[in-house]
């Protein structure tokens, strides 16, 4: 994730905004890893995250005119990525799909996976109802990515992002 | 993971930008098109107003959808055009100006005035924004083709009013702009 250039990345997207075909496959290469990392992370699926993040590339892509370019481009794509991913784990869960290949296995430590990806998709759905800008700071928080701004601003709007994701979680599940 | 294949996906992705870029570029300029359907129901020649107000819609969405510096040109094209439109469609109604037993259709000078003030708008547009030749030659193409709807009055006498009338009014900018351009990498 950190040997992503973000200036350069900041300054690519920049000019694919504009309509400078040339920076398109730099930028589809520099953010293709991350997305992936991401959706695997969230999805814990390879066929599932492998589509999420095409979808997540495709969207980054065509609304990459809306990209703020004063603000960093990575958390930027990966908050429509972890968007993505949620849109995808709500499908699934809505289709009661259960994976073959993600199945819990008997045994041991089956019954902790399953309660892991239960509280990964509660905190996704969480995240979800989240706006864009806290998820934005959420993101660029998990991928200990620094956002446009940094120190006490920064700080803060993690505080607060944090908060509305506790008390959205409280909301939608009762606990903390 | 190893069997994604990401230049099809790649691929694809570029396609989705391509196809976004276009329907924006539409969207964006769609609402020139209310300045075609004015022109053609107040020209006395909407046939010619209708031609021409396609063909700057298409050139006005092609450069919206290329993007980079011609992009820039699109709005400023647009805007000085109208001048040259509204001269070309009020002298059409006005008929000819008479002094004595001779008589003179109004629509040619009105087209050339309104090509001057518009090549001289782009010119000072072009040159406080510092803009390259990709500018001036997307705002000259919009502000042509716009204007042509109005000037149609006359044939292709007025068409040519606008287009002697934009291109003195451009001129002196555009030299201005080459020079300077000119000495800057003379100095590099």
């Amino acid at each position: 994730m950190s040997n992503v250039p973000n200036a350069e990345l900041d300054s690519l997207l920049a000019r694919l905004a504009d309509g400078d075909r040339a920076a398109f496959t730099d930028v589809f290469r520099l953010l293709w890893q991350p997305v992936l990392r991401l959706c695997t992370s969230m999805l814990r699926n390879e066929a599932d995250a492998a589509d999420a993040a095409q979808q997540a590339l495709e969207k980054i892509l065509v609304r990459c005119t809306d990209y703020d370019r004063k603000r960093a481009a990575l958390p930027w794509a990966l908050a429509i990525a972890a968007w993505e991913c949620r849109t995808l784990a709500r499908k699934r869960t809505r289709r009661r799909e259960l994976p073959e290949d993600n199945a819990p296995e008997l045994g041991s430590g089956s019954e902790d996976d399953l309660t892991r990806r239960e509280l990964v998709a509660a905190g996704v759905a969480a995240l979800g109802e989240l706006s864009a800008e806290d998820r934005e700071v959420l993101v660029a928080t998990f991928w200990e990515e620094a956002a446009s701004v940094s120190g006490a601003t920064l700080r803060k709007r993690r505080e607060r992002a944090l908060k509305r994701l506790r008390d959205t979680f409280k909301r939608l599940y009762g606990l903390d | 993971m190893d069997s994604i294949d990401v230049t099809r996906i790649e691929r694809r992705a570029r396609l989705k930008y391509e196809w976004s870029r276009a329907r924006r570029a539409v969207l964006g300029f769609g609402p020139a098109l209310i300045v075609v359907v004015i022109a053609a129901l107040a020209s006395k020649h909407p046939n010619a107003a209708v031609a021409f107000g396609g063909a700057m819609f298409v050139v006005g969405v092609t450069l919206l959808w290329y993007g980079r510096d011609v992009r820039r040109g699109v709005l400023p094209g647009l805007a000085m055009g109208l001048i040259p439109l509204v001269l070309g469609l009020c002298a059409n109604h006005m008929g000819h100006a008479c002094q004595g037993d001779h008589c003179m259709t109004l629509c040619v000078p009105a087209c050339t005035a309104g090509g001057l003030a518009a090549g001289i708008g782009v010119s000072l547009i072009g040159l406080r924004w510092k803009q390259g030749l990709a500018f001036w030659t997307g705002a000259t193409a919009l502000t042509l083709l716009t204007g042509a709807m109005g000037c149609s009055c006359a044939g292709y006498t007025g068409v040519a009013g606008l287009a002697i009338g934009y291109a003195v009014g451009l001129l002196p900018g555009l030299i201005r702009r080459g020079r300077a351009t000119w000495g800057k990498s003379n100095q590099a």
